[in-house]
Order: structure tokens, then sequence, then C-alpha cells
């Protein structure tokens, strides 16, 4: 069986063409999707990571950007506790419904998510429609995390996702995000048992035998 | 002198006792000679004998080696161990298998030995082969008064035997509490692992020894997996000890959401699972909705995985419908706090209860977006239709590559493959908009109706869980009314997901009618599986085709008195355990089994139409029967009726065929179907003639008189039967002819005997939900109740076996066939009757015929000749045992005096 401490649940959004499958498919898979097709509703991925010691299992739900489908895709966002908001820098149409986008993740999947903004296709450079510096502006303005990633090279992909894991790891260390709490698209794993001290309960009932 | 003297008092002592009291001279002899004395301890004697002799008392003997030390401290003969050890017998003597008598005493709890032996220095940390201790030996069997006070003497606690274990590795696994807390106190290791890495809470859990689980958490063992992986839990929940696994949880709170997510794990049993999970669930009402709340969740993302084209239909379907059976069951149970007993949530989101389902509102949300969408799609691609094929046709070119979906996870058996939905996204501005626009809905449709098809199903089985049993929930009746459109063009793309999926037609036949016309298209045979499977779904453990039945449920029927003493039992009859098997006995006879239970229905169908009961009449054919309208002249006659359709009930959940054939209407009776004035030809053909012609012609100037009223036959009298109310004066005319032949119609064939029909269907609906039978016509149900009416020779001899040396070209295999050619069909049913216990072939053939346990071909066995000997059968097996006759004039000869003395009585052949 797999084992983990924690699974969290991501959202790959963004408008349709942008690479979001792309992305996804170099994270799990580490090569690029040559023959890719307009995502059908939501697809599903998922890896097994290491951030900063612990083993986090990513349950990456990709979504479909075309319009015919935002009814269902919206239906998955609720619980998810991290996002990557995915734009293409080549077409600055992608860049423009960001806000839309970052709107209905906040609001429907949570105010809390945590959302790293990828400006994807960083190899076609020079046909690029956004600068870098716009968008970390738009990044600094939403609070969001920026990241330039190529689903051709592989560029940036995996630190998009590990960056996010880590963020939302901080967020629990630091109590920001309660794990415990119902929706919040974080679980723990079985591994996480081994590394636990004793529960509070069997400390009340068991005094410890004298360990001298 | 001195010497002769002693001899002398030998002999006066060997005379006096009736024995000799010398020891042979040999070790080997003399042992068996102590042996016994050392076993009932009588020491005196031993004593006596040894005194003179030069006996070795270290000498081992036997198969395993022992020394009579061995023997002593096996049987607790102490006086004799303590009397060896005088004599100088080594305590510390290992026989074959390398156990000391220490080791013996140890594991028979003889207390004195053990310590004697103790007393003489006896190592206690001597190890056998298999690396077992004196302690491991008390551990294993709890004896821990032993155990304290050997543990004393022992260096070290945690004597490893040959696979790792310790004693407290041993005592947790047989649950022996105080030995438990005696090693531990004793300063045992309370987390050593065994080779495997196994802990001792590890084997506590493995054998659900949740006391011992206890006291070893309660003292800090640590949750450690073994080297393979297997938790504590896993093996808990594997072997369904739910108590075990409560005390897990409450020293490790996070393993409740691991036995949650264990529901997604497909080699755990999934009754053992639910056998957990339902014991945790009903010690607290918060625990009961912590649990509900988790399966929720765990469903609800298990279901948008399946909603995901990339996985596995098969695998995810299979995960999300598993994961719900088990959280309606869990729903349903309840915890045991008798206060909320009543309270299942029937009114919406009302109640505490009802907010489990919560987290699965998500997945029917996004369910209903889908059927919204595909019903979108489904509208636009109505509109422009011809623009879609034409970029269908554009697209087939790319559908070959599109294999994409393989890269996270291989599509299932069952996953269909993906269809491109176009070319890549790379360069959507080009295509963006015709795609939007146009796509190919007919490509989202098929790939994704089985996946939604499935959630349907969980769907409904939420919904169901929360209604009281046999009643739809309104919010699924609204739900398929709403998506009427969508789900119909399901069905109708790929039938089989009526099959799969849409078990909510069978009970609820509101809906069932939206879909009859496709349901009524399909094979026959598909739904006679699906008539079966739904029929034994709620039965406990519905995989288990054959259960034994206990000797409690035996029906006991008198032979002479069969049709009586059968109605009385079955009357009286547990009518759930009838429907799991029944199992018929005849008084006074032996046999039991297959064979007899299709004996006593041929037998009964036979009495039921029996004219001296009167229940049914002969059509005008002969062949085939209806309800009698006269036969209240058997004072009982309504229980009769009642239990003539509890055995075709039975024999149909059976899979018994009777020997009864009714008319075309009375099987539209049984569906429910309204008769026409059609069906009256198969009762009376002349009549029906008549009906139509008064139809097929103008009747205004016949002068027919007739009323609205006729005359029936009662025993001989006539009596006029009014059609309506005042019937009698009313004359049928050119213009009320139709409602005239309607209401005969349905006097003859329904209203004059409509009392036996109800009684009837009353009996049959026990074993036969009505919904399940709809799904045949009066033709199929025909075939289903009866079988089929010839017996094909050809169809018998190709499915047919030989056995005990027969082969198919031996002569007198040839010429028993010639003969069956030769027979009649009755005599042919004899034979039938006289292997397989029934008259009746099966719907398939002869290749269906069931045997005690499954399909059993008909089977021919040799038997040795001797004049005279006539043939036998075994009709558990189907097997006639035809002796190997000299000649075919013999053969048949002495086949047809077995066929019409001997088809009826059993004997233990």
């Amino acid at each position: 069986a797999e084992t983990y401490d924690f699974l969290f649940k991501f959202l790959v959004i963004g408008s349709a063409g942008t690479g979001k499958s792309c992305l996804l498919h170099q994270f799990i898979e580490n090569k690029f999707k040559q023959d890719s097709n307009h995502t059908i509703g939501v697809e599903f991925g998922s890896r097994v990571v290491n951030v900063g010691g612990k083993t986090v299992k990513l349950q990456i739900w990709d979504t479909a950007g075309q319009e015919r489908f935002r009814s269902v895709t919206r239906s998955y966002y609720r619980g998810a506790a991290g996002a990557l908001l995915v734009y293409d820098i080549t077409s600055r149409e992608t860049y423009n419904s960001l806000a839309a986008w970052l709107t209905d993740a906040r609001t429907l999947a949570s105010p809390n998510i945590v959302v790293i903004l990828c400006g994807n296709k960083k190899d076609l450079d020079p046909e690029r429609e956004v600068t870098f510096l716009e968008a970390s502006r738009f990044a600094q303005e939403n609070e969001l995390m920026f990241l330039e990633t190529s689903a051709l090279t592989g560029e940036n992909v995996e630190e998009a996702f590990l960056k996010c894991a880590r963020t939302i790891l901080n967020k629990i260390d630091s109590g920001e995000l309660d794990p415990e709490r119902m929706g919040s698209g974080i679980q723990y794993g079985d591994i996480s048992l081994r590394q636990l001290r004793q529960p509070r309960s069997a400390q009340a009932v068991a005094p410890q035998p004298c360990g001298c | 002198m001195e010497r002769a003297m002693e001899q002398l008092n030998r002999l006066t002592r060997s005379l006096r006792r009736a024995r000799t009291v010398e020891l042979p001279e040999d070790n080997e002899t003399a042992v068996y000679t102590l042996m016994p004395m050392v076993m009932a301890d009588q020491h005196r004697s031993v004593s006596e004998l040894l005194s003179n002799s030069k006996f070795d008392v270290n000498y081992a003997f036997g198969r395993v080696k022992r020394s009579l030390l061995h023997i002593a401290a096996n049987c607790g003969s102490v006086e004799c161990l303590v009397l060896l050890l005088k004599k100088g017998a080594n305590p510390n003597y290992q026989d074959i298998s390398g156990c000391t008598p220490l080791h013996l005493a140890a594991r028979n709890g003889q207390k004195k030995c053990m310590s004697k032996l103790l007393e003489y220095s006896a190592d206690v940390n001597i190890c056998n082969n298999e690396g077992l201790t004196a302690i491991h030996w008390l551990a294993v069997n709890g004896r821990t008064e032993l155990l304290h006070d050997l543990v004393q003497h022992v260096t070290d606690v945690d004597v490893e035997d040959a696979m790792g274990q310790t004693a407290l590795h041993v005592a947790c696994q047989n649950g022996h509490k105080t030995t438990v807390q005696c090693l531990l106190d004793s300063g045992a290791d309370i987390n050593r692992p065994n080779v495997a890495g196994a802990t001792p809470l590890y084997f506590a859990c493995s054998h659900g020894q949740r006391d011992t689980a206890q006291i070893l958490l309660l003292r800090g063992a640590k949750y450690l997996p073994d080297k393979n992986g297997v938790t504590p839990l896993d093996l808990c929940v594997q072997g369904g000890y739910g108590q075990t696994c409560e005390v897990l949880i409450q020293y490790h709170p996070r393993l409740f959401q691991t036995i949650v997510q264990m529901t997604q794990n497909e080699d755990l049993r999934e009754n053992m699972l639910r056998q957990v999970l339902q014991h945790l669930s009903q010690q607290s009402e918060s625990q009961y909705l912590k649990i509900l709340t988790g399966l929720a969740e765990v469903a609800t993302t298990n279901g948008h995985k399946l909603l995901s084209l990339s996985s596995s239909y098969e695998a995810q379907m299979k995960s999300l419908l598993r994961i719900v059976r088990i959280f309606c069951h869990v729903f349903r149970i309840g915890p045991s706090s008798p206060s909320n007993g009543m309270d299942m949530g029937y009114n919406g989101n009302k109640t505490p209860r009802s907010q489990v389902f919560k987290p699965l509102e998500l997945l029917w949300h996004s369910l209903d977006e889908w059927l919204v969408l595909i019903a979108t799609e489904l509208m636009k691609n109505k509109e422009d239709s011809a623009d879609i094929t034409s970029i269908l046709l554009k697209q087939k070119g790319q559908d070959q590559e599109a294999s994409c979906i393989s890269a996270f996870e291989p599509p299932g058996p069952g996953s269909y493959e993906r269809l491109s939905t176009g070319p890549g996204e790379s360069k959507p501005d080009v295509l963006a908009g015709k795609q939007e626009a146009s796509a190919d809905c007919q490509d989202v449709i098929s790939v994704t109706a089985n996946r939604l098809s499935a959630v349907i199903q969980a769907f409904y089985m939420c919904c169901s869980c929360q209604m009281p049993p046999g009643m739809t929930s309104p919010r699924f009746i609204e739900f398929v009314c709403k998506h009427d459109e969508v789900l119909k063009c399901f069905v109708n793309r790929n039938p089989k997901i009526i099959f799969d999926h849409f078990h909510f037609l069978l009970e609820c036949p509101e809906l069932m009618s939206r879909f009859m016309h496709i349901i009524k298209a399909q094979p026959f045979k598909d739904r006679c599986e699906w008539f079966y499977e739904h029929l034994h779904s709620g039965q406990p453990d519905s995989d288990m085709v054959h259960r034994p039945v206990s000797e409690n449920d035996i029906l006991l029927v008198h032979r002479d008195s069969i049709f009586r003493s059968s109605c009385e039992i079955v009357s009286k009859a547990n009518c759930a355990k009838l429907k799991q098997g029944i199992a018929v006995r005849f008084h006074g006879e032996e046999g039991m089994g297959q064979g007899v239970v299709r004996e006593w229905f041929d037998i009964l169908s036979n009495e039921i139409v029996n004219p001296d009961y009167a229940l049914f009449t002969q059509s005008a054919d002969g062949t085939t029967f209806q309800p009698n309208s006269n036969s209240y002249v058997n004072p009982d006659h309504l229980n009769y009726f009642r239990f003539a359709g509890q055995i075709l009930g039975l024999a149909l959940n059976h899979r018994q065929l009777v020997n009864i054939y009714f008319t075309r209407s009375f099987y539209k009776h049984i569906l429910g179907i309204p008769v026409n004035y059609q069906d009256v030809a198969s009762i009376d053909p002349e009549y029906a003639k008549n009906l139509q012609w008064i139809l097929d012609n103008d009747i205004s100037d016949l002068g027919l008189e007739l009323t609205f009223s006729v005359e029936t036959d009662v025993f001989g009298a006539m009596e006029e039967v009014p059609l309506k109310p005042g019937g009698g004066s009313i004359l049928v005319t050119q213009n009320n002819k139709a409602e005239y032949v309607q209401l005969v119609t349905e006097l003859r064939m329904t209203r004059a005997i409509q009392p036996q029909i109800n009684a009837f269907l009353q009996g049959f609906h026990m074993f036969i939900p009505p919904s399940l039978i709809q799904l045949f016509d009066e033709y199929e149900l025909e075939l289903l109740l009866s079988g089929m009416p010839e017996i094909d020779v050809n169809d018998w001899i190709k499915n047919t076996e030989y056995t005990s040396g027969y082969e198919r070209e031996d002569p007198v295999i040839q010429w028993f066939w010639e003969v069956v050619e030769d027979m009649t069909q009755e005599e042919r049913v004899l034979l039938l009757q006289f292997v397989t216990g029934s008259s009746r072939v099966p719907h398939g053939g002869f290749a269906n015929i069931m045997g005690g346990s499954g399909l059993q071909n008909f089977t021919i066995a040799a038997v040795p000749y001797t004049p005279n000997l006539l043939p036998t059968s075994s009709t558990c097996i189907n097997m006639l045992k035809l002796p190997e006759y000299p000649s075919k004039e013999i053969l048949k000869d002495r086949l047809l005096v077995a066929l019409h003395c001997g088809s009826y009585g059993y004997t233990m052949a």
C-alpha cells in the first residue's frame, strides 16, 4: 500500500489551450504529451512527492478549460487545498480571464486555497504577449505565487507543484490550516502515525514506566 | 547361602505379588516395564525395581528418544520424578525434538514437577529444536502462575524461538491477559519484532485479541507494521475484528481515517470491512456520524475519479459501488442507542443523521451538471446534426492516436477508448470556435454514459437507504424525470446499461414503465439473468450458490397425502428460508437432495391440477389449465390456490420446472397484463370465434336479442349473471358490441375467477416480486415455469456423458439410443424422470440440466450384467446405471420394466 504523511487535493485551472493537461502529464510522467486533446470534463492524476522531509500525495484534478464544461468542472472545486492557475504567455486572452478563474477558485473551493500562478509555454518566448513583470504584479496584488513554466521542456513544472505543496505544509505547521477541519482538502496518511507521539488519551491513563 | 536366601526372598515376593519384581537385564525391555509405573507414579515399585538393577536412568527410548524423567515430568508423576533425579537422572536431557523434562512439565502445567526439576538445577534457558523454551510453553497456554515462578530463573525473558517469537508474542496471539501482564512486569520487550517484523501488538491483532491488544497499548506498545508493510489494523480488518479495531483507534485516533480509506482497497473482503465499520459505528452516535461522513467523502472522491475518463472504468466503478454499499449498510444499521431507532431522516436534511450525506452532494452535483451538459449537447446535436457528421468524419483519422489516456493509469478492460475531441491544444485559436460549438457530443456521450450510469446507481442506493423499504425516494424519481431524455439516450445506445446499473427500475414500477419498451426488446436470456440476479440479490451470502439446509428446515411430507401435508408445512415454513434453499424428505424414506426436491415439485404440479380438488379446469385443447370458477366446492379452495401460487413461485425461485401448462390468459393474470377477447381462444376457441364474428359483422338486423348478461353453468344448474348493473335488460347493439365483448371476456376470464387469481398471486408473490416478473411476456413466463414441452432426442444424445467404462460407440449405448428413439414421448418423459427426478427439460435444453451442485449432464454408467438386473439411477447426479446387456431386446425389456415400475420412491443406493 502507498504510504504518505499527507494527501493534498489540487486543482489545475485556466482557459482552454493553456496547457493544463500537459503540465500535469509532465509532472507525473516526466515527458511532454505530444497529441494532447481538449480535456473532457475533469481528469485525475496523482503523485507522491517529498517536501521538506514529509511525503505528500498530491491528488490532482485537471479541469477542462472549455466553456461548455464549466458547470461540470466547477463542481470539482470544493475542498481543494491548492491550485495551479494557468495562462499561456503567448495569449493575452488567457491572461485576461485570470481574474475570473481566481474568483471561481476562491469562492467555490475555499478562500484559503493556496494558488500558484503559472505562465505556461515559456519555451515560446518570441511569441510572448504577456511580460513576466506584468504577471508578477498581478500575482503580488492577488497574493499568488508565480512561476513561468514550460510543459514542453519541463522547466519549473516540478517546482510549481512542489512550491504549492510546501506552502500548504508551512501553513499546517503554523496552524493557519487545520487538516482536521472538514473540506480542508488535506488528509493524513497512514505513515504519519509512526512519527506520532503517544496520543493524549493514552498518556493520561498510562503513566510511562520510568525508563531509566 | 546368603545369595540363596535372597533368591528365595525374591521368589516369595514375586509369588505374593503375582509378578516378577526383577527388572529385565536389558535397558530396552526394562524401560517398558518401568514406564507404566512412572506414568501412574507408583514410586515404591519403581524404587524397588531400580534398587537392585543396573538400569541406566538416562536411557532414551521410543521414537522421540525420551528418558523416564521426561515421562514423569510429562505426566506429573512427581514422586517418581524425584526418585529418578536422586538416582542421577539428567534434568537437562533433551529428546529428539530438543525438549527437556522441564519443557514437558511446563507444557502440561505440572507445577510440582517443575519446581523439583528446578531444585535439581534444571536449566530454564534451554531451547528445543524450534527454539522454544519453558516460558514459551507456559505463555502459549496462559499458565500465568507457573510463569510467574519460573520467570525469576530466566536470564532473558525475551528469548526468541526460531521465528524470532518471544513468550510475549505467543501469549498475545492466544489472548492470555494475565500472562501478558506477567511477562511485561518481568521486563519483556513490548515492541520486539519477530523475523517478519511482527510485534506482540501485531500478533494480538492478527487473532482479534482485543483485551490483550488493549493491555499492550495501555503500556505504550508502538503501532508498527511488519516488514511487508502489513499493519495491525490491516490484520484486524481482514479478520473482521471490530472490537480490536475499536481499541486500536482509541489509542491511535487517526487510524479511523485509515479504516475509512480501506474501503477503496479491492483486496479486502467487503463483508469483513463492513463488519468492522458496523461495529465501530454502533459504539456512539458521534462515531456513527464520523464514519459515515468519512465514507461519504471517500465515495465522493471515487465517484469523481470514475468520472475522469482516464481512470479505469471497471476498477473505479467497482470501488465506488463497494464504498456506497458499505455506506448504505452502516447507515441503515445505525448506532445501537434505541432512542434513534426511528429517526431515519426521511424528512430531507433536517435531522443530523442525514448530514452524513452532505459530502456526497458534491458528487450528485457533478452528476447533475454532467447530465445537463449532455442534454445541451443532445439539443445542439439535433440542431446541426449534418454539421457534426462532417466533422466526425474528418476526425476519424486522428482517433487512432488518441491513446493519451494511458498516461496516468492504463485503462481497464471495460474502459472505453477515449476518442479524439479535436486537434492538439497548441493551436486553439484556429479551431476553437468550431470546436466549442460542435465538437462531438456523440463522443462525450459514448465515453461517459457507462460512468455516469454507475454514479446514478450509487445515487439511487444512497437515496433508497434513507427510505423505508419498498418506497422509492421522491428525489430520485424527480432526478429520473428531469434527465429522462439523457437516460433514454444512454440505454438506447447501450441497453446493457440497464442490466448493469439501472437496478432501480426493478424496484420502482413508475420508473420501469418509462424503460419497459427498451427492456422488453432485450434478449430473453439477458432478462433471465437479470431476473435471477435481482431475485437473489437481497439474500444474505447471495454469492453462495448452495447453502446447507439445517435439520429443522427440512420439509417432511407424507407421500400418501402429499398435497395436503405439503400445503400445511409450506404455509407454516419461514418464507425467507424457503427462498434460500429447500430440502424435502418423504416420511419413512431416507432420500434427500436435489432429486427428491424435483420429484416433490413434479408430484405437486400433477396434484395441483388433479380434478379431484377442482382447483383447475382443462381448457378446450386438453393440455392447458386455468382456475376453475367453481372451485369453491372445495371449501378450502382459496388456501389451496395460495399454496399453488407458492409452489410455482418457489419452483421459479429455485429454477425448478413444473409439469403444468396454463392457459395464455392465466399467464397474463400472473403478469398483471389485461386480457382481451382473443385470449378466450386459449380456453374456448369456438366461443372466441363467435365473439370475433360479432365484432366483424354488423349485428343491427340479426335479431340476436343478446343482453348484457350471460348464463353460467354452476354444477348443472344455469344461472344468469349480469355483465354490468342492470345488464339483464340492456340490449347489445352495433354501437355497444365492443363493450359487450370486453365485459364478457373479463367475466369469463377474470371476474369469474378473481378470488382464485388473487389467492394464487398472493402465494406466488411471496417468492417472486411482481416488478420482476414483469420483465417477461406470457410466452416467456411459460418457458420459465414449465420448460420445453418436447423432448429433443438429438439434443439429449449430444449432451450425454459416459462413465465407468462406457463410450459413445459401445454397442450397448447404440442400442440404448435406438430404444430411446423408438419410445413414445411419454416413455421418454418417464426415462428422464427416472434418471433426473424431473419430467422436464430446462429452458435451453439438456445442456442446462441441474444436479445437486450446479449443472450436471445426463450420464450413463456401466454396471456388470447379471440376468434380470434392472437399470438404476442416481437422481442427484443425473446418472443412469445401465447394466451391460448382451442384446438390444434384453436392454429394451429391462429398461421399460424399470420405467413403468420404478419411477417413484427413493432408497439409498
